[in-house]
């Protein structure tokens, strides 16, 4: 039993926090492969057979199985859409894969033995596959950007066009654009903590609920939320990389068109709306 | 060394209450919008999140605090 329990077999079980990072089950020359690289290539083929599986047989009368997958797509359509629009579509493969394969994690940790036996340990519990996936969808969005706005892109960052109303106002405009570089380092590091501080956080507390008092059953509530945690935070990462992406594609010049639109659809300007002429 | 667990606590114990209250503050104002307007449901349900992820975000970088604190004792 030595595989499965190296710290011995015995019931009630001795919990053991889980660790902050996987831990190392074989070394290939300086990287090591660690037990959340074997689990997440679970989740990556569990994921996958499944998509394969429902994707070999399609059909106009879809089997049960197909018909959950396709509300699952759709849903996630109509969530992408009514986020950014329809031009955000082409967003939806990122979106949506960040979102299964987080939640699948997530939901992961929340079951026994996973962060407990030795090869076993929650992807999203260990902080460098998070910053894995915030480095790729961050080297995304900022690709997208670049592509949609050419060099107009920068200008949110280092913008000199304050200078032509005087130097008070062009020394602001490079201020807030410093800011707003940092902002954009920043997105890195607060996508990747959070979702791993709530994965582990969630994953601690159930253990110290598992073993508080010895009372049975005591951690069966902190389950629930511990499921609706991840299914929020899954949802967050995804939805603040699409928004990352939307933010990143429109360009200064069209937000102030719309919010003059929409200001002239709300105050009516007088010519539309003449005043009443005294009789 | 010998405070590094009476550290860890106080930062996440301080470090939560910002959160705590922000979330509520969210959470309230969510509430009272959708008693308003029970249409935008949809809408106000996705910005609540959004919000409450982005005030939580700021409590979950105490608790990795603690946590690199906590790692120090023993």
């Amino acid at each position: 039993m030595d595989w499965l329990f190296p710290r011995g077999f015995k019931y009630p079980p001795d919990f053991h926090i889980p660790s902050l990072t996987g831990e190392p089950l074989f070394h290939v020359g300086p990287l090591s492969y660690t037990n959340a690289h074997l689990t997440m290539a679970f989740v990556i083929a569990i994921l996958a057979g499944l998509a394969w599986f429902v994707t070999r047989d399609l059909r106009d009368r879809p089997s049960p199985l197909q018909n959950l997958v396709e509300i699952l797509v759709q849903g996630l359509d109509d969530f992408v859409v009514s986020i950014g629009g329809t031009g955000s579509r082409k967003y939806l493969p990122l979106f949506g894969t960040l979102f299964l394969f987080i939640v699948f994690s997530n939901w992961l940790s929340v079951l026994p033995f996973i962060g407990q036996v030795k090869f076993l340990h929650s992807p999203t519990a260990d902080y460098h596959i998070n910053f894995g996936m915030a480095l790729v969808a961050w080297v995304a969005y900022q690709t997208e950007g670049f592509r949609h706005l050419k060099l107009d892109y920068p200008k949110r960052w280092f913008n000199l066009s304050g200078f032509k109303d005087g130097p008070v106002i062009g020394a602001i405009f490079i201020l807030v654009g410093f800011i707003e570089l940092f902002s954009e380092l920043f997105r890195v590091l607060t996508l990747t903590l959070r979702l791993w501080g709530n994965v582990l956080g969630g994953e601690i507390m159930l253990i110290v609920m598992s073993g508080l008092f010895l009372v049975p059953g005591l951690a069966l509530p902190f389950v629930g939320l511990e499921v609706f945690i991840g299914l929020v935070q899954g949802l967050v990462f995804a939805l603040l990389v699409l928004m990352y992406f939307v933010l990143a594609i429109e360009s200064h010049d069209e937000e102030h068109e719309e919010g003059s639109d929409i200001d002239s659809d709300r105050v009516p300007s007088p010519e539309q709306h003449p005043a009443p002429q005294a009789a | 060394m010998e405070f590094a667990g009476l550290a860890a606590g106080i930062a996440v114990g301080f470090g939560v209450l910002g959160p705590g209250i922000g979330v509520g503050i969210i959470a309230g104002k969510s509430s009272e919008a959708i008693g308003r307007n029970p249409d935008a449901v949809g809408l106000i349900r996705t910005n609540m999140i959004l919000g409450a992820a982005l005030a939580e975000g700021l409590g979950i970088l105490s608790f990795v605090l603690g946590i690199l604190l906590w790692t120090r004792i023993g």
